[in-house]
């Protein structure tokens, strides 16, 4: 197989990717699969490049609306929205954008080292785990709730827990029962969280700016992308390789993924951060952490899958799929038979990771563009997008309705003053709290303290308590601060 | 009332109906120790205890009146209620008339309703755009939207 092949294929793949990454309600797995059955003639290494390549453009994708009209492309981009979205209503979305595409560059590189060095070694980690140790790594997702919380840990609370009961809908993970779905085919396999994301972000500020004024026009010299400069690339640094540490380690974990790994890069790029008050206000650092811990997980996901043949991610389930298509079974076998398929495929991550640093800039200026258009076109072909990729999420009005409803309960968690990110995270995260603490339960006869008698689970519940500890600690400090 | 001191009523009120709900949950022999219940109402619980926390902090600090300039006026309702009408409109409509006429009136409407001129460029706009969506959902991404009644009468 030329290795010139794969050139074409990383680049191809890369935009595609970063064109359904950026589509509100296009996922990364949806984008994938669409390519999925145009593979089939493709050489192995070809259709293994052109899929890989295409859920690294997404990954980065899916910050390009999360920064220019505040909503997720994909699940992993919501923690860019918080900064992001406010350096662009600062008039830096050339900034913003130019932060996230080099940081995830930067995530995509690490992850991708992490990929060819780790993959057969680190295998023995995601094997030890247990539904003791998912149900810890949940919880431990959850507890970054107090730091997202804002001024009010108590709504911020509820809010979360607002999210864990709508992830209660659909079917019980271990009975098989119906719960909460009132009779409706539709409600049987819960409500999916991108429907959840797209009505609290999309649609709620859609209804939100229906009475704000005209939002702040880029001009032409703050619409151009902009790369960091050096004194923006020394801050940014430490963010940047704190998400890469997070993205290499989460992406490793089945079930973890992007989403987790970005609140959590969001959160501890925050803790260590000189100048925190700035993170939720338009920090740099608050895109930096995010997306290049996501990027690091679009590498980083394929080692179970690699490995073991887990995939961590729907991602990475649509990526295997493609693998068994062309007859490749991931495991320690694949190394030895098909030795130049993996070899092709890292080949092709990193053209991937340098093709979305080009791509990237090109797609970025029409983008860009986009945002000095009147508001009221804007948010019509904003509407227009989100109704039309919520449907094409599974072809099915009910979730366009669902997406909607969501946008009203997000309008009212804003006249609140209620932040919504907990309840994001609580839906996120509810499904895999639920399964596998009730999982560990029954493996254990019942048993509570098999939390922590599992090494690893009780490494990642201690974790958990030190940074809810800190928060409360943080709040309690900026209260007597402030009197 | 203050605003802290509604939602908290709100989420209370939530609290009550889910575990209300979880009560309609049929039984089943292959129930584990916590059983499909378990989790639900452990979450109705806490809910209601958040709520309630909610609701006597507001209360015990609640006297100051708030500014009410954050608070959407009647006719700032009405433009949401119609942002949200539209799209109930959409789904209502899209089944018959196809996505193509569908969007394009969701993009017009939209426009109107976001203080956009009804002229003859709105309307180009919202034509090329529904073009636009078209093509990179069905013609490009493959999509199958709904075709409504029109390949019925042809």
């Amino acid at each position: 197989m030329a290795f010139a092949y794969l050139i074409p294929a990383a680049f191809g793949g890369v935009a595609w990717g970063i064109l359904g990454g950026a589509l509100p309600g296009i996922s990364p797995s949806i984008t994938m699969a669409l390519l999925l059955p145009f593979t089939y003639g493709m050489d192995s290494t070809v259709a293994v490049v052109l899929l890989a390549s295409t859920y690294v453009g997404a990954e980065y994708g899916g910050s390009i609306p999360a920064i220019l009209i505040g909503t997720p492309g994909t699940n992993a981009a919501a923690a860019t929205v918080i900064d992001g979205y406010q350096m662009k209503r600062q008039g830096k979305a050339g900034e913003a954008l130019g932060i996230s595409l080099y940081s995830g560059f930067v995530g995509g590189l690490f992850g991708l080292l992490v990929l060819v060095l780790l993959t057969e070694r680190l295998s023995s980690v995601a094997l030890a785990f247990t539904p003791s140790s998912y149900f810890a790594l949940g919880i431990l997702g959850l507890s970054v709730i107090a730091s997202l919380a804002g001024d009010s840990l108590l709504k911020g609370l509820i809010a979360g827990v607002l999210g864990l009961m709508v992830a209660t809908v659909g079917t019980d993970p271990v009975t098989g029962l119906n719960r909460f779905t009132f009779g409706s085919p539709d409600l049987l396999s819960g409500i999916p969280p991108i429907l959840v994301m797209v009505g609290l972000f999309a649609v709620s500020e859609m209804l939100v700016q229906t009475n704000a004024p005209d939002w702040e026009k880029a001009t032409h010299e703050s619409a151009r992308i902009r790369f960091p400069t050096p004194a923006l690339w020394k801050r940014i640094a430490i963010p940047q390789a704190i998400g890469s540490f997070i993205g290499a380690f989460e992406g490793m974990v089945p079930g973890a993924g992007g989403a987790i790994s970005s609140f959590l890069a969001y959160n501890e790029a925050r803790r260590w951060s000189k100048h925190p008050d700035e993170f939720g206000h338009g920090s740099p650092e608050g895109v930096a952490a995010p997306e290049a811990a996501n990027n690091t997980v679009a590498c980083t996901a394929l080692v179970p899958m690699l490995s073991l043949g887990i995939p961590s991610s729907n991602s990475a389930a649509v990526l295997l799929g493609g693998f068994l298509m062309h007859e490749l079974v991931p495991g320690p076998m694949l190394f030895v038979q098909h030795g130049e398929v993996v070899r092709g495929l890292y080949t092709g991550l990193f053209i991937a990771n340098v093709a979305m640093l080009i791509i990237g800039y090109i797609i970025m200026g029409p983008c860009i563009w986009l945002v000095s258009r009147p508001k009221p076109y804007l948010m019509a072909f904003i509407y227009a997008l989100v109704v039309s990729g919520v449907y094409a999420f599974q072809a099915n009005l009910f979730n366009v309705g669902v997406a909607l409803a969501f946008g009203v309960v997000g309008y009212a968690l804003r006249l609140f003053k209620v932040p919504f990110l907990p309840m994001v995270l609580g839906v996120v995260l509810g499904f895999m709290v639920e399964s596998n603490y009730r999982r560990a339960l029954v493996l254990s006869n019942g048993d509570p303290t098999t939390f922590l008698r599992n090494p690893i689970s009780a490494a990642l519940l201690a974790t958990a308590v030190i940074i809810l500890a800190g928060s409360l600690l943080r709040q309690a400090k900026t209260r007597a601060d402030a009197r | 009332m203050s605003r802290d001191l509604l939602f908290g009523f709100a989420t209370l009120a939530i609290a009550v109906v889910y575990y209300a709900l979880t009560s309609m949950i049929p039984p089943s022999d292959l129930a584990d120790p916590i059983g499909p219940q378990g989790l639900p109402r452990v979450y109705a619980f806490v809910l209601a205890a958040l709520s309630i926390l909610l609701i006597v902090r507001s209360l015990r600090t609640g006297r100051t009146p708030e500014p009410r300039t954050t608070a959407p006026r009647n006719h700032q309702s009405a433009r949401v209620a119609g942002m949200l009408l539209i799209g109930v409109a959409y789904i209502l409509v899209v089944p018959y008339l196809g996505y193509l006429v569908s969007v394009a009136m969701l993009i017009a409407v939209t426009t109107y309703l976001q203080g956009g001129a009804v002229n003859g460029r709105t309307l180009l706009v919202a034509l090329s755009g529904a073009a636009l969506f078209w093509a990179i959902f069905i013609w490009l991404l493959r999509i199958q939207y709904p075709a409504g009644l029109w390949p019925s009468l042809i």
